[in-house]
């Protein structure tokens, strides 16, 4: 088991190193923070009575929903690279010949890019902060949003991680898991549109938005997170599957 | 004779394809062992299926006597293996992706063998361990490829096309440097420069079409294919009717004569492994022909080739 958790530990080194030697982490914290900051401070500007109730309903909670449209930009680009580089380079091979496992690749892999995504979202923290600085105190709906934001982008991360196992073309992958993406979004859309109850609570279900709204509104149950956590070891399956197929 | 690789009715086939068809061949431990064949022959194929990086259809791979399959993880330490592309991290410093093969190598070894800086000396990196891989040279990145097929002191190392795309001075450098790594490793490699076989293998096996044509010793190999032999002459003058004093006294399969200029060029192809050259000199100068030389065709890696290749018919060689 140690050398297992070793094993895990090297490439995820490595993967954080060569992340923050690169410009494109930055970029990339540096594009979300400051579009989230200019949405945050509009919305603060925008809400004309600043009682708490207010403040969670009209700055808070659709900030949370725009940081979830960033991660869904943000992730695919972030995890892209993560299989895909390595097929292209060959340096696939190279982990495929060591003692890791397909499982620690995948995990290694994982744990990466959740530390980026945790990065840009601490960033965020500033913004609550300075709500309360002003004197909000409503703390169970940020810290609830913000885990709602952490199972969201571990759920994106593990479909791009998916995506990029799929083709050694950077460009495919990314577009691949915005498809994929977008066409879970699609589903809550049509669960409005759909007569039959029973289909509209199933296409509800599956659909990640539906559960990162009760993260969002504080009216988290255990099926939300039920539901993160199989989508996440579903799409970490598929991806293990998918680097075995590559063997054959 | 110890078998470091040995191959035995190896198939694989992918859907509406067969790369490999009953491959069976054997690597002699400690020989420096040539793998030839023209482009999609199934040399990378088996490179990869002996390595264990994909499975083989059927039969059975062993290095060392240990099935490939059934002991994928002790097989694997045994080899180092240069896949054709090499498997580099571009943005590392060399030393740290030898360190970091070497630690990924490792995991569930309890043996370690700190042998880093011996392989940066032998790979001829030292100056260059500082730097980023990216910056290198060619020559330097398939030296740093190379190394890493060494990490952790491999009995075999597998090199797959080693050469390929380098400028003459790296090749020559490279080429040295697997020919000294011949005292301590079995050494399986493909290459598509001849030359360079006939230079440091002492074994050769010929692949065309997933089908092995040819393998064993260099030598045996050569004088195999001696059944029979072509020994040329040049003389000054030719009469059509030394043809058949030649015909009756030598064991001659053909002759063709051409003539040039103020010279004739014979080539005769004779049956067996005897050395004719006097027999010939005696009866031109007899006859003669003002003899001016005669040299005896040496079967060179090429031919071997060659013949190999041209048997399935379709043989490709760049």
């Amino acid at each position: 088991m140690k050398a297992w958790l070793r094993g895990i530990s090297l490439l995820y080194k490595k993967e954080i190193k060569d992340a923050f030697l690169s410009p494109f982490v930055y970029i990339l914290s540096g594009l979300f923070i400051a579009l989230g900051g200019w949405v945050f401070f509009s919305l603060l500007i925008a809400s004309k009575n600043a009682t708490e109730a207010t403040l969670t309903a009209s700055v808070l909670i659709p900030s949370f929903s725009l940081y979830r449209f960033i991660l869904m930009i943000i992730c695919p680009l972030l995890t892209m690279r993560l299989l895909s580089e390595e097929k292209k380079n060959h340096t696939i091979e190279l982990l495929f010949l060591s003692d890791l496992g397909n499982t620690q690749i995948v995990l290694s892999k994982f744990f990466s890019s959740m530390t980026i995504v945790l990065f840009m979202l601490g960033l965020t923290i500033l913004f609550p902060v300075i709500l309360g600085i002003s004197g909000y105190s409503d703390w169970g709906v940020v810290v609830s949003g913000y885990a709602g934001l952490v199972f969201l982008s571990a759920a994106y991360i593990s479909l791009g991680l998916f995506a990029s196992s799929l083709s050694s073309n950077y460009v495919i992958c990314l577009i691949l898991a915005i498809f994929m993406m977008l066409g879970m979004w699609f589903m809550v859309l049509s669960a409005g549109n759909t007569d039959n109850y029973i289909v509209g609570l199933i296409l509800r279900y599956f659909s990640e938005s539906f559960h990162f709204e009760n993260f969002v509104r504080g009216t988290v149950r255990s099926f939300n997170f039920v539901y993160f956590l199989s989508f996440v070891g579903f799409f970490m399956f598929l991806t293990e599957k998918s680097l075995n197929s590559r063997k054959w | 004779m110890e078998r470091a690789i040995e191959l035995i009715n190896v198939s694989k086939s992918y859907p509406g394809v067969t790369a490999l068809s009953d491959v069976t061949f054997s690597v002699k431990k400690g020989s420096v062992h040539g793998f030839l064949g023209p482009n999609g022959a199934g040399k990378s194929t088996t490179m990869n299926i002996i390595t264990g990086l994909i499975p083989p259809s059927g039969g059975t791979v062993k290095v060392f006597g240990e099935d490939v399959l059934e002991h994928p993880e002790k097989t694997k330490r045994r080899i180092g293996f240069l896949p054709e592309h090499a498997p580099l991290y571009g943005t590392m410093k060399v030393e740290e992706y030898l360190k970091f093969v070497q630690a990924i190598n490792s995991l569930r070894s309890t043996v370690t063998h700190d042998d880093f800086d011996e392989t940066l000396e032998l790979c001829g990196l030292k100056d260059v361990s500082h730097r980023l891989i990216k910056n290198l040279s060619k020559g330097y990145r398939q030296r740093v490829a190379i190394a890493q097929a060494l990490i952790g002191r491999p009995d075999i190392v597998i090199l797959d096309e080693p050469t390929v795309g380098l400028d003459p001075t790296a090749i020559v450098e490279i080429r040295e440097l697997i020919y000294s790594l011949r005292e301590k490793h079995t050494i399986l490699l493909s290459t598509h420069i001849l030359h360079e076989v006939n230079l440091i293998c002492d074994h050769i096996t010929i692949i065309n079409r997933g089908r092995i044509m040819n393998s064993g010793p260099i030598h045996e190999l050569q004088s195999g294919s001696e059944e029979t032999q072509l020994i040329q002459a040049e003389v000054m003058s030719w009469r059509d009717e030394i043809k058949p004093i030649l015909f009756r006294d030598l064991p001659l399969e053909d002759l063709h004569v051409q003539t040039k200029d103020d010279f004739t060029k014979l080539t005769f192809k004779l049956k067996g492994k005897d050395d004719y050259r006097a027999w010939i000199s005696d009866i031109l100068v007899k006859q003669n022909c003002q003899l001016l030389g005669l040299t005896k065709q040496t079967v060179d890696v090429e031919n071997l080739f060659k013949n190999a290749t041209e048997e399935e018919g379709k043989g490709r060689f760049q």
